[in-house]
């Protein structure tokens, strides 16, 4: 016993008549389609010829009685991986359905999705000549009339985000206008929006597909294009506050992590209360990130979303004891207290006045109790960003000189590049290769320079960088007054009180995906979990304690589920493949402009003005194709969209196969001399159908390159067919009738047009499509035998055509339209090939799957049990394509029939 | 209309960001695609790409007559009778 009796790939009329027919017999019927909708080419068609009924009125029937059919199970938007063939005559297939990321269910087709997608594509139902969106139904009359959304997979910037922001969702929304519900999505991660638009480093620029371009996108200045709008029309951050849920949290630390965690925390209804030691909230934002780069009032901004939720705050409030926190009430608590301790230098004289931490000095400018560096030396000991920060405040507290000292080279830097650059346009000197080995002082106990030694790099450490190793008798003194040393930081462990263990480092020992301690109401996040980092790794972590935090208290498992389940990351080499050419709307200059460092501690980086940001969101590639946006999410009224979905493979096995995959259309562009893709009104047969169909993609036939009503319209037959020299001499059997179709049509809903139709012989061969061909003549088609030898576009978009007019002595005739049709043929589905493991499938000398003994045996293949119906074997109008599925149905249920009798 | 044709997915893809432009064009009545891609500076068979995307998802329509010079006009659906 086999699942299905047959599997029928492909649901055009070819593929549903076979379908229908053999469960019309009473054989159970599989049939698998790789779109969104059943019903193939023919769906689209305007009318069909000769009879010119209207094609979706007589094949909207059949694709709904393929999906309703009791014996017919369909399955749209599903993939044939393979089929082989098994020992008992059979078939094994494995069908892959295709994540809708719709619940089919609950969709009711109402379209809302679609109309609030903020990404546009081309639809290939309207063969490239309107857009769709990266929320679809495939076409009006689709069935089943389900939405699906086009995902590639993740796109890069969002998949880089260490914080979880959807960051290609804000740039397609600020694309499209929307800069609140930019800033609301960037909300759904963190409250640091302002924040994160100014001092993030950026990672998904980084990995932006367009970096291979001109340059990535300005991600980050977007967010904060977004965050600025906001704060300048709303105080707070606009969202409402859910009912307390009766449980309360303790957060320590008013970092990134613990505010981010606070965050959400808050909006799933917990009471939250952050204790901060220090007399400002905001950790390192505040106390050490510089003014220039973070303005105090963004920060407080950014924190202000957080008390509007309920969150309190305690400042001035060093927590000791963590258990106390329990004792007074709180369910939980989350330590995420950063790294404040700086590393020292372990050398002599470090106790010299004028040794600073960097951390300290920091600290101190943003407090305002910062030591003045008028005419001082500054040196600054590290390499990292809080040595490129401490450097930059030293320049503008008017240090004479300010040199950073750093033991490898400038590449094995570990601060941010955009950091050194703009620490070198500050003018801070740098010395590479040179480590400390003593602090000098004078009698009075002052720093007087910082002796060294010079460094070789010798093979790379454990980081992957390479070693430093002193080089003997190398030794100098760099005259200095001041020294920041900048070469490390470390969490601060008396607040862990003994009750949660620590690493050597000093870090908090926590499970690195539940971020659980070893006290299990204890979690910890951020640097002192990590050690030190950044602050979209801290925001990520702080979203990640909240959501196990939530868990543990509603007593659910921290194990068996992904927190972000995304999509793989989209291929970047794909997504650039899907153009050939490229251009670029705007060349968006980096907003830094410092080329004197500037005297004060005023935000360096101008903001964007809002033709900026659109222009710069306007330059996104949408790798993944959907945003994840979640404006789809929020319209649909039957909660049908579920980004989480993935594909399903399944394993059938059936008695017999029906290939029905029917054709590919002619690529036009690949006759040059029509101009097809160059030229603006030149379009293909197909396009033409399409602005003749009822569902058509303007309001009537327009020309598509400025939308006029065209008076004088050329078609050219054989465009790609009866062609040695595009490798296709077959005959295409319905170009001319479908051409000799339009030409009726367009003269019935263009009555001024004149049509002109350039052929070498018409075929009419079927039943009435010679009359057929009469009747356009008579209606006022003109006919001119001869080829076209070229066309050329004038400035107004007219096309001139230059052709031999056989009939009238064989002259080079040229002659003007405001629009021409290439009728184009029809070439092999290739897609074939692949279907079949074991056994080939063999094909015909033009690639279509071959019929061994066409004339007797029609739809056999040569695989015993395989079938083929329609187009896929051969160019066949839709008559033709009827007959022939069928005959394949008819094969199908004999040799179903022969497999029963006992031999 | 001979300047190198940019290709469709990328015309395509600028809809949303064109959307405001075209809407604050046609804010001054009805409008050609010829007429719409001067006012915004780009060529019309951008604009048409942009103004039937527009047309598709409710934000603008034609202008019911007939073509004037044989091209319609489109123009701007009030807010409150989008879709
Ligand atoms: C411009 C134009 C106008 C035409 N006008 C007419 C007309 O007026 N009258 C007329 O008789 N004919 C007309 N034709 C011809 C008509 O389109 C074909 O005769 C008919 O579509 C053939 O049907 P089919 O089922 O064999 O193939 P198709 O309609 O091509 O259907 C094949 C189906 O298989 C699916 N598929 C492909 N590969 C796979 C796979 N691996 N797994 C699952 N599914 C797969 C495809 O998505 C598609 O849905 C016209 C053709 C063109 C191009
Ligand atoms: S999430 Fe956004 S981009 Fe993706 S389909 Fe939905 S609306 Fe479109
Ligand atoms: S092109 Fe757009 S989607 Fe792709 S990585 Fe860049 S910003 Fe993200």
């Amino acid at each position: 016993m086999t699942d299905y009796d047959a599997l029928v790939v492909g649901s055009g009329i070819a593929g549903m008549e076979s379908a229908l027919k053999l469960g019309d017999m009473g054989y159970k019927v599989l049939l698998v389609e790789k779109e969104a909708s059943v019903g193939g080419r023919m769906i689209l068609l305007s009318k069909v010829f000769p009879t010119l009924d209207c094609a979706s009125c007589i094949s909207t029937p059949k694709m709904a009685a393929s999906i309703h059919h009791p014996n017919v199970t369909a399955l749209t938007y599903t993939e044939v991986d393979g089929i082989s063939r098994d020992g008992a005559g059979t078939f094994k297939a494995t069908i892959r359905r295709k994540p809708r990321f719709v619940d089919e269910a609950a969709c009711t087709g109402c379209q809302l999705c679609e109309t609030a997608c903020t990404v546009a594509v081309p639809d290939q139902f309207n063969a490239d000549m309107v857009a769709r969106r990266a929320a679809y139904i495939a076409f009006p009359q689709a069935v089943p009339k389900k939405a699906v959304l086009e995902r590639a997979g993740t796109s890069p910037c969002t998949y880089t985000c260490p914080a979880g922001i959807k960051a290609h969702g804000y740039v397609s929304l600020i694309r499209s206008g929307e800069y609140e519900k930019a800033f609301q999505l960037v909300l759904e991660a963190t409250p640091l929006v302002g924040t994160l638009g100014r001092a993030c480093y950026a990672p998904c620029e980084g990995e932006c597909a367009r970096g291979s371009l001109e340059g990535t996108l300005p991600i980050r200045r977007l967010k904060r294009f977004a965050a600025d709008r906001h704060y300048e029309a709303i105080d707070g951050p606009g969202v409402e506050v859910p009912p307390a849920n009766g449980k309360g949290v303790a957060v320590v630390g008013s970092g990134p992590a613990g505010l981010t965690a606070a965050w959400q925390l808050a909006r799933r209804g917990y009471r939250v209360k952050i204790f901060e030691a220090a007399p400002v909230a905001g950790g390192f934002l505040r106390l050490a990130i510089p003014a220039y780069r973070l303005p105090a009032e963004v920060v407080d901004h950014d924190i202000s979303n957080v008390t509007a939720v309920g969150v309190e705050i305690a400042t001035d409030s060093p927590v000791t004891d963590l258990e106390a926190l329990r004792r007074d009430g709180f369910d939980a608590v989350l330590v995420a207290t950063g790294t404040p301790l700086s590393t020292s230098l372990n050398v002599p004289g470090e106790k010299l006045d004028g040794v600073v931490s960097g951390l300290q000095f920091l600290r101190a400018t943003r407090l305002g109790s910062a030591a003045d560096l008028t005419s001082k030396r500054v040196v600054v000991v590290g390499g990292g960003n809080v040595a490129m920060d401490a450097a930059r405040t030293a320049v503008r507290f008017n240090a004479a000189e300010t040199t950073v000292a750093y033991r490898r080279g400038r590449e094995e830097m570990p601060a941010h590049k955009a950091e050194i650059d703009d620490a070198e346009r500050d003018r801070v000197r740098f010395l590479f290769q040179v480590g400390p080995v003593e602090v000098v002082g004078d009698a009075a106990g002052h720093v007087t320079g910082l002796r060294c030694q010079r460094m070789a790099l010798g093979k790379p450490d454990a980081s992957g960088r390479r070693r430093p190793e002193p080089i003997k008798g190398s030794e100098f003194v760099l005259l200095c007054d001041t020294v920041l040393v900048a070469i490390g930081m470390a969490p601060e462990g008396s607040a862990f009180g003994g009750r949660s263990a620590s690493n050597t480092n000093g870090t908090l020992v926590a499970d690195p995906r539940t971020l659980q301690t070893a006290v299990p109401h204890i979690f910890a996040a951020g640097d002192v979990a990590t050690g030190a980092s950044d602050i979209t790794r801290a925001v990520g972590q702080g979203r990640r304690a909240a959501h196990m935090i939530d868990r543990w208290l509603k007593g659910e498992p921290l194990a068996g589920f992904e927190m972000d389940d995304v999509l793989p990351v989209a291929d970047k080499t794909k997504v650039l493949a899907r153009q050939t050419r490229y251009t670029h709307s705007t060349a968006l200059d980096q907003a830094t402009d410092t080329t004197a460092p500037r005297p004060d501690f005023a935000e360096i980086e101008a903001p964007m003005t809002e033709a900026e940001a659109l222009a710069g969101s306007s330059d996104c590639l949408d790798c993944g194709v959907c945003s994840e946006c979640q404006e789809c999410v929020t319209a649909c009224p039957s909660d049908a969209i579920h980004l989480d979905m993935r594909e399903q493979i399944q394993e059938v096995s059936v008695g017999a196969v029906v290939v029905a995959t029917g054709y590919k259309l002619f690529a036009a562009d690949a006759k040059p001399e029509y101009g097809f893709g160059r030229y603006k009104n030149v379009i293909t047969g197909m396009q033409m159908d399409r602005l003749l169909a009822p569902t058509r993609p303007y309001n009537t036939v327009l020309r598509p390159g400025d939308g006029k009503v065209p008076e004088r319209i050329a078609f050219i037959l054989c465009t790609g067919s009866r062609d040695e020299t595009v490798g296709n001499p077959l005959c295409s059997r319905f170009c001319c009738m479908y051409s000799i179709k339009q030409n009726q049509l367009i003269m019935g809903a263009l009555p001024l047009a004149e049509v002109t139709v350039h052929y070498m012989d018409i075929r009419a061969p079927g039943k009435r499509y010679d009359e057929f061909y009469e009747g356009a003549k008579s209606m006022g088609a003109t006919y001119v035998k001869g080829r076209v030898a070229k066309i050329t576009e004038k400035d107004d978009g007219n096309l001139v055509l230059r052709y031999e007019d056989i009939e009238h002595g064989g002259a080079l005739v040229e002659a003007e339209y405001d629009m021409v049709v290439l009728a184009v043929g029809v070439q092999p589905n290739r897609e074939v090939d692949r279907l079949f493991s074991g056994d080939d499938l063999a094909l015909d000398a033009y690639d279509y799957v071959a019929e061994p003994n066409e004339d007797m045996d029609p739809g056999r293949t040569s695989i015993p049990g395989v079938f083929v119906a329609g187009a896929a074997s051969g160019a066949k109008d839709i008559t033709d394509s009827i007959l022939h599925a069928g005959a394949a149905a008819a094969q199908v249920a004999a040799h179903l029939e022969s497999l029963k009798v006992p031999a | 209309m001979t300047a190198l044709k940019r290709e469709i997915r990328e015309i395509v893809r600028e809809e949303p960001f064109m959307r405001g432009r075209i809407l604050a064009v046609l804010a001054e009545g009805p409008h050609t695609v010829p007429e719409i891609a001067e006012a915004i500076g780009r060529p019309a068979n951008e604009a048409m790409y942009w103004v039937m995307g527009m047309r598709r998802y409710g934000w603008v329509r034609e202008v019911k007559e007939a073509a004037v010079d044989g091209y319609f006009r489109y123009q701007a659906v009030a807010r409150e009778q989008r879709p």
